[in-house]
Order: structure tokens, then sequence, then C-alpha cells
């Protein structure tokens, strides 16, 4: 065994040869786009309990070259999420023997990663691109081919279809809030926007209450969502939507409502 | 507690030994009698001497490393009970009164190549300081005349980076840093920042920031913070780490718009 660290290959690998840029990138990529993007989206979701839900996701579709946002963000999260898994195999968590708090921290990082990119997928996956996983499938619709409204409808539908599904959305969203607040105080280090300790400790206090803010309009969307009683009118229009969908025809993005 | 009991009182240390470096380890128990104020050292020594276990078998004396027996050194480190620390400084009865058992267990730090028994190869280290050039460059062919004024606010910081001695115990504790990768670490980390932040070492700055902007630089802290808390020198680490960050940012933006490459 060498008493020195690991020789780097004479030719470097492309990791290596852009390992600032990369690592910086990736970084970055947390909090722009896909931080700054969890905390709208967290913020519209809230809405379900309180707001205009349909008129909120109404406005985000009728936005312009959504198509274009939305690859942005899936590269954004691919991207960060690559990276992500490659760092996270460099290090070894020893919480068992070195149990500080901060420690903790750091572990949670990255299990809450991993546990948010599987949510994120199965999520993306299910509402937006209307797979079907397990039997579950329940497809997201901005309204019914009727022009009934289903945005708060189909959410609900979502979430209450099974007890899985719900823990899922739990787990996911609170995996999502707790590595995005505490990624927004450890990139604060990295940058060296905090250096001292006080510092840190500031902006600690900033994150912390940006995440408890978060995981409050989390819960308030998932209790929306909960006890959204679906009625038989929207039932049906699911279904006529769920038809369409199957036809293969374009889905109706806007309510007669709005 | 009468004299009698005193007497009688011993310690189970159970010690993870090894004969070669490449060879399997294995546990060996020892008692050893108790005394007020021992630290590890002299358990070790008092094994040296006695080297029989708990079973009554004849072993070998158990091999460690020690110089200063002062906690300036940093050889002796070595995980105990689970920690890394030095074996000169970790007082029985403060481990005693931390477990409240009078058992102690001793390991070789896991994150540099093992010698024997409790000895390791912390060489990596001093590589690693070699690697981030921390030294003030003087070739002593002219005087330099006096040298460059320091404020009492800069001499306050560049003195707590100063007391590092390369133990090692930052390095065991990360859970980035590795047997078998190319993490600097926080210790190269920090004394990249104390030779920075020195007037005439700040020649240097330029090439311990590529270094440090490099695969296994300053990027690969994954912010765990355990650093800092096992520094035996009480040394800011998560503040040199932050420090350094914001260097290799600075460097890094500069580079992008003036760099030759």
């Amino acid at each position: 065994m060498s008493d020195t660290a690991a020789p780097l290959a004479a030719t470097p690998t492309f990791l290596q040869k852009h390992h600032f840029l990369l690592r910086r990138l990736h970084s970055l990529s947390g909090i722009v786009p896909v931080g700054v993007f969890v905390m709208m989206h967290l913020f519209t979701n809230f809405q379900l309990m309180v707001g205009d839900y349909q008129h909120e996701v109404e406005f985000i579709h009728s936005l312009p070259a959504l198509f274009i946002i939305e690859v942005t963000l899936w590269g954004s999260i691919g991207f960060h999420a690559a990276l992500g898994l490659v760092y996270t195999f460099t290090g070894k968590a020893n919480v068992d023997r070195y149990a500080y708090q901060d420690n903790w921290r750091y572990t949670l990082q990255r299990i809450t990663g991993i546990l948010a990119l599987i949510f994120i997928f199965l999520h993306i996956a299910t509402l937006r691109w209307r797979w079907g996983f397990f039997g579950w499938f329940t497809p997201f619709f901005v309204a019914g081919p009727d022009g009934t409204p289903l945005v708060s409808a189909t959410t609900a539908n979502a979430l209450q279809h099974s007890k899985l599904v719900l823990i899922l959305y739990i787990v996911g969203v609170a995996s999502v809030v707790y590595h995005w607040c505490n990624g927004l105080w450890t990139a604060a280090i990295s940058w060296g926007l905090t250096i001292t300790v006080a510092a840190q400790k500031r902006w600690g206090y900033v994150c912390a209450t940006l995440g408890l803010v978060l995981a409050i309009f989390s819960a308030g969307s998932i209790v929306g969502a909960m006890t959204y009683k679906v009625s038989d009118a929207e039932r049906a229009a699911m279904q006529a939507a769920i038809e369409r969908h199957e036809q293969g025809l374009a889905p109706i993005e806007k309510s007669s409502e709005h | 507690m009468t004299a009698t009991t005193q007497e009688t009182r011993t310690i189970l240390f159970k010690i993870k030994r090894q004969t070669e470096p490449n060879s399997a380890p294995f546990w060996e128990e020892y008692a050893v009698p108790y005394k007020e104020n021992l630290n590890i050292i002299s358990c070790l020594n008092w094994i040296a001497a006695n080297p029989t276990t708990t079973s009554g078998v004849d072993s070998t004396p158990v091999a460690w490393d020690c110089n200063c027996l002062e906690e300036v050194c940093g050889a002796c480190t070595m995980v105990i009970n689970g920690r890394a620390r030095q074996s000169c400084s970790a007082l029985v009865d403060t481990l005693v009164k931390e477990t409240g058992a009078d058992t102690i267990t001793l390991e070789p730090m896991s994150k540099f190549p093992l010698v024997r028994d409790l000895v390791v190869n912390r060489q990596r280290m001093f590589k690693e300081l070699i690697r981030l050039k921390a030294w003030v460059p003087i070739d002593g062919t002219h005087a330099l005349g006096g040298g460059p004024k320091e404020s009492p606010e800069a001499q306050d910081t560049r003195y707590a980076l100063s007391r590092c001695m390369t133990c090692g115990c930052c390095l065991e504790a990360c859970p980035q840093f590795t047997i078998d990768n190319n993490f600097v670490g926080a210790q190269a980390i920090s004394q990249a920042r104390y030779f920075n932040m020195h007037k005439t070492g700040a020649v240097l700055a330029d090439e311990r920031m590529e270094e440090l902007e490099g695969p296994g630089g300053i990027t690969d802290c994954g912010n765990a913070q355990n650093c800092v808390k096992v520094c035996p020198k009480e040394i800011p680490l998560t503040e040199s780490i932050a420090a350094i960050g914001r260097q290799a940012t600075v460097h890094a933006i500069k580079s992008f718009f003036t760099g030759k490459k």
C-alpha cells in the first residue's frame, strides 16, 4: 500500500480535467434553476389549500416555450443528480463513530439526495409524462374534454390513490426541502460566502427558516390534496380525459372557468 | 474506597493489533492496574513490560508511536474509544468518566497505511503539504531585511492555524478522506490558507490555488465538519476551508477572464 494519495492517471479523465468547474456547476445547478424552481413549485402547490390552484396551473401551462423551460429543468436535475451520485460514493459516512449533528446533516444530505431523485422521477413520470407504474396510473389533467377544471381533482386523486403514494409524497417532499435548504447552507461555505463560524450560524438560521416555511407550504398542499373531495362530475371528466389521452389526443390546457 | 480495592482495580484495554501491514487484524485484551492520572502511553508502557493478555497468553509488546508526550508532535495519535486523539493527552480518568466503564479500546488510525499494531505511516499528510507548497519561499541567497509587517488581528488568526501538528485526527474523522482517494484534507487546506496569509508566502498563492482547484482539492470537502470537532489544537479548520473556498472562487473567476490556459 502506498503512503501517498491515489495518483492521477497520466491522461486525466473528463471529470478530473474539469474537476473544479463541474463541482461548482453542480453546486450552482442545485440553486439555479433547481432550488429556485422547487420553491416556486411548493408555493404554487400551497394554493391547493388556500388559493386559486386551477388559475395558477393554467397560467404556468400558458407560458410561452414551456417545453424549453421543462427540458432545462429536467437537464439541470439530471446533471445535478448524476454528479451528485458520483460525489456521494466518493465519501464514506461515519456517523456510527462521529455522531455529531453536522455529521448527521452531511449524511442526511446524501440520503435525501437519493430519495429526492427517486421521488422526482416517479412524480414527473406519473403526473407529467403520464406513465403507468405498478398499477399506479393517476394522470394529471388541467381540464376535462368538456372544460371541467381538473387540476385539484387529479392532484387529489393521485395522492388519495393509495397509502403508499401518500408516504412517497411525504418522504419525497421532506427530502427535497431538506436537501435544498441544507444545500443552500453548505453552498455558502463552498463558494466562500460564509467564512466565520458566526457567519455560518447566521446563514444557518436563514436556511432553517426557509426550510420551515417550505415544510409548512408542503404540509398544507398535502393536507389540501388529502382533504379534497373529488365530485362525481370531476370523476366523469377525469375518465373522459383519460379516454381522450388514450386516443392520443392532446390534453386540454384551459378550463371553461378561466 | 479502601486502599485494597484501589490496588486491585484494573482498566481493561481492548487493543486492535496487526503484525504486518497486510496481515489480518486481531484483538487482544490486557488488564492494567489502575493508578491516578494514568495516560494511555503509561498504560501501553505497562503492557510492553507485561505483555500477558487477560486470558493468560504470553503475547508480544504492543507497538505504538510517540515522541513529545505533550500533545505537540502528533506522533501518538490513535483511535481511542472510537475517536481519534493523542494517547499522551488521553487520560484514563477522563475516558472512564466519559464512558462510565473501566474499559478502553485502542485502534490504529484507519485512514493511513498500517505499519504494525497502533503504528501507522502518516507520510501522506506531509506529501499533501508539499503538493500545496505549504512553506514560505526564501532561497537564502541574499539578505531580505526585516519580515513583513503583521497586524495583531492577522497574527491572532495565523497563530491559531500555526498550531497544526499534522497529527491526522481531522482526516481520520473526515467522511470524505479515505485511505485510497486523493482528497488533500482539512490539515493541508488550513496550511494553504496559513501560507497564503503570509506576505511572502502569498507569492505561491496562485500555485496553491491551482492545485486546490484540481481533483482531490477544496471542492472535495463535503462540509461534514467533523475535522474541527476532533482537532486537538482547536484550529478553526472549517473557517479555513471556507476561506480557501472563497479564494478558489475569486481565483477561478480571475482565471476565466484573464487566464492564459
